[in-house]
């Protein structure tokens, strides 16, 4: 007779993804000790519930006209879109053709929407110019990599039943694009549905979006206003399949050019001076290698940063992981009632359609700023949005036994079935969550975000580039380390699950 | 006069040959049958004597090949692709050219597929795609049909009548197909692969169902075995797709 084997001892593939996930949340919780999670507020429950009493009895009649915050919000957020699709499928065209090019790519989506926008501001002040160029940009490098992993997998026997001598493009254009037209419309619209939080967003730098009078009625604490905003932010994404009809569509691009504004008037040596001068350091223009030292000295806290940024993203990775565990059955038609599943379906759709700055916001007003605040935020966002997936996954499962109780369907039918994909899905998110981690910085959690945001209001353009670089540095670390990481073998052929 | 040859040539997709040391011609005006179990080297060959004769050949693949979101016009047009330049295929995506119109509908309507000419081909019937499949190979306008089984997913009379039209349209045609009485009542010749070589080659007035029976080893081991039950290997078949699927669904 042979002996049963001890704890986690086997080689089975879903133990192996077992001991890979308990690896990582053991390294978080052996760092733990070292990320500040003080909660500094004196009465964060009283805060909490006038927040609440805010979301639930919204005081709609204080609002101001709200209507042009909206249209400018669905206005970034659409030509930001376009703009970024039209400049990225040419390159998905040559995207494997060219090694600069997909390094190029990496770099410009590696930085946030919003550090863009702090970037662009410097030269094009609050304005339309800024706030396409923040999306339009990073988005221009995100199309680019899924479009050609899409356009990748086109099927081939559409083209090969072409009689010979086709030229190139009739060939794309009959036997290539059709066959993934859907796949790269689909992308394009979820996409979109990013853009809007974005387009939110810049709100917090000062663009007169929706996310902006959200972030001062927040400040002010006038919570019955802010909780009138955001509902009519989910009511905007809710109704986003129809008013955002394929059909609506080209009459709300060019309602949307009208709503766009203010455009500045470019100075195009201030341009010139600022790309030239002022983005470098003054030892570098003046040939002064050995001034390196001092300058790059002069930078407070670069390392306890860097380490801050990484140490937060590995939290808010463990702690998606672990949510995303608790809150699928919420929404899987495996588990309990239709009523209790809307709830939680509905739960599960508010939190991941808020944007992540706005939750690490509330958080913070309730329990002040330590890394505690930032940390639930990403938790509960990415975990929200990764169990919704999941849950969906799940619905087209059928269980092999009949009958099982709860706990029997969860741990012996589905998980061991939905485990290789879930774990997957959170390394495709690690990468986004230390995009968004940086950004959490411009709250006042001692990321890299942090100092970039400060640099740039004490208009020290150059150590904020090299911020900026360095954040786009560690990104892209942190992608190729998570492919490493991820379970082979999953398809995810949806691409709308990045 | 021959219009296909082959001399003692390795056939094979890059490094892997399927049909060693292969000998055949093919002439003019030739009907041919092309018959053998799935993985015998059907397509293999078939897709050899395509690029040898790149402009006398119209192509019908095996699954179609067909472009779901584009309509059945858009899919048949596919067909005199390299005739037009790159600007007049834009062109006519965007609005149909009149001319070449008229010549899919005309086609479209003697294969049984009228007023579907607008339809999306990715709501068409499975016997419907296969015609499209069949109306673009048509209109390449080419001396030699390949064929590969493009006649499975119709019902007998069906393939028929669609076997008749191909036969009408070209000088000679190589159709893979599994359907063994109309290939000895509608082909001049049989060509039968077996294990990567060529078993059988010879017209069809000298061969009987029986022969080509033997092309297929299923049938055969039955025989042997002192033949059982009719339902039996079919059963056999059904369990054995039950476990593997069992087994690639299990964690």
């Amino acid at each position: 007779m042979s002996r049963a084997p001890g704890w986690l001892r086997g080689d089975s593939p879903g133990l192996t993804l077992a001991r890979r996930s308990l690896a990582l949340i053991l390294l978080c919780l052996a760092l733990l000790p070292l990320a500040d999670l003080r909660i500094i507020a004196a009465d964060p429950w009283s805060e909490l519930s006038r927040m609440a009493l805010g979301f639930v009895w919204p005081s709609w009649l204080a609002l101001e006209n709200p209507l042009h915050a909206v249209a400018l919000t669905v206005s970034v957020a659409l030509w930001g879109t376009l703009l970024g699709a039209l400049l990225g499928f040419p390159l998905a065209l040559l995207f494997h053709r060219s090694r600069l090019l997909r390094g190029f790519c990496a770099f410009i989506r590696a930085i946030h929407e919003l550090f863009w926008a702090l970037f662009f501001m410097q030269v094009f002040g609050l304005s339309a110019i800024t706030a396409l160029a923040a999306l339009a940009i990073p988005y221009a490098g995100i199309f680019a990599k899924v479009y050609a992993e899409i356009l990748e997998l086109t099927p081939r026997a559409p083209g090969e039943a072409l009689p010979s001598g086709v030229n190139r493009l009739s060939r794309f254009l009959y036997a290539e694009l059709p066959l993934v037209w859907e796949r790269l419309a689909s992308y394009t619209r979820y996409r979109f549905e990013c853009a809007m939080r974005a387009s939110v967003l810049l709100g917090f730098v000062g663009l007169p979006t929706l996310g902006f009078y959200l972030e001062s009625a927040f400040r002010e604490g006038r919570f019955g206003e802010a909780g009138a905003l955001l509902w009519i932010f989910y009511l905007l994404v809710a109704t986003l399949r129809w008013w955002g009809h394929r059909r609506l569509l080209l009459p709300l691009i060019i309602a949307a050019l009208f709503a766009l504004g203010p455009w500045p008037a470019v100075d195009g040596s201030l341009v010139w001076r600022f790309v030239s001068h002022d983005l470098w350091p003054a030892p570098l223009l003046q040939g002064d290698i050995a001034g390196l030292g001092p300058w790059l000295a002069a930078i407070p806290d670069l390392l306890p940063a860097i380490g801050n940024t990484l140490l937060l993203a590995l939290m808010g990775t463990a702690g998606s992981l672990l949510l995303t565990l608790a809150l699928w059955p919420l929404a899987s038609r495996h588990f309990g009632r239709p009523w209790q599943r809307a709830i939680g379906s509905g739960l599960l759709i508010v939190l991941r359609s808020t944007p992540e700055l706005m939750l690490a916001f509330i958080f913070l007003l309730m329990l002040g700023p330590s890394m505690l605040p930032a940390w639930l935020a990403l938790a509960l966002h990415n975990g929200a949005l990764i169990a919704f997936l999941v849950a969906r996954h799940a619905d087209g499962l059928t269980l092999g036994m009949q009958g099982l109780p709860a706990s029997g369907r969860y741990a012996y039918e589905l998980l061991p079935r939905l485990y290789p994909n879930l774990l997957a899905l959170i390394c495709y998110r690690a990468e986004v969550i230390l995009r968004e981690t940086a950004i959490l910085g411009m709250l006042g959690v001692a990321t890299l975000g942090f100092y970039i945001d400060s640099s740039f209001e004490y208009l020290m353009f150059d150590q904020a580039f090299f911020l900026l670089l360095i954040t786009a540095a560690l990104n892209i670390a942190v992608d190729a380390i998570s492919r490493r990481f991820r379970p082979r073998d999953v398809p995810l052929d949806d691409p709308c699950s990045r | 006069m021959t219009l296909v040859d082959f001399q003692a040539v390795d056939l094979g997709h890059g490094d892997q040959i399927v049909l060693p040391a292969l000998t055949l011609s093919i002439a003019r005006g030739e009907r041919i049958a092309l018959l053998g179990q799935s993985g015998a080297g059907k397509s293999t060959l078939l897709t050899a004597i395509r690029q040898q004769q790149q402009d006398a050949a119209a192509w019908c693949p095996q699954g179609h090949g067909l472009v779901p979101l584009l309509s059945v016009y858009h899919n048949v047009y596919m067909g005199q692709l390299e005739r037009h330049s790159a600007l007049a295929n834009l062109r006519n995506l965007l609005r149909p050219d009149p001319l070449a119109w008229q010549a899919v509908e005309t086609l479209c309507d003697e294969l049984g597929l009228e007023g579907l000419i607008r339809r999306p081909v990715e709501r068409l019937s499975g016997g419907q795609r296969q015609r499209v499949a069949i109306a673009r190979a048509f209109y390449q306008q080419r001396e030699l049909f390949l064929g590969d089984e493009p006649l499975s997913s119709v019902d007998p009379h069906q393939a028929l009548r669609l076997l008749e039209q191909i036969q009408a349209r070209h000088d000679a045609c190589v159709i893979a197909l599994h359907q063994h009485r109309l290939a000895l009542s509608h082909f001049d010749r049989v060509i039968g692969l077996r294990d990567g070589r060529v078993a059988i080659d010879a017209p069809c007035r000298e061969l009987d169902l029986a022969r080509l029976d033997a092309l297929y080893p299923d049938a055969r081991s039955a025989d042997d075995r002192g033949g059982d039950a009719p339902g039996e290997p079919q059963a056999a078949t059904e369990f054995s797709a039950a476990t593997r699927e069992a087994g690639r669904s299990a964690p």
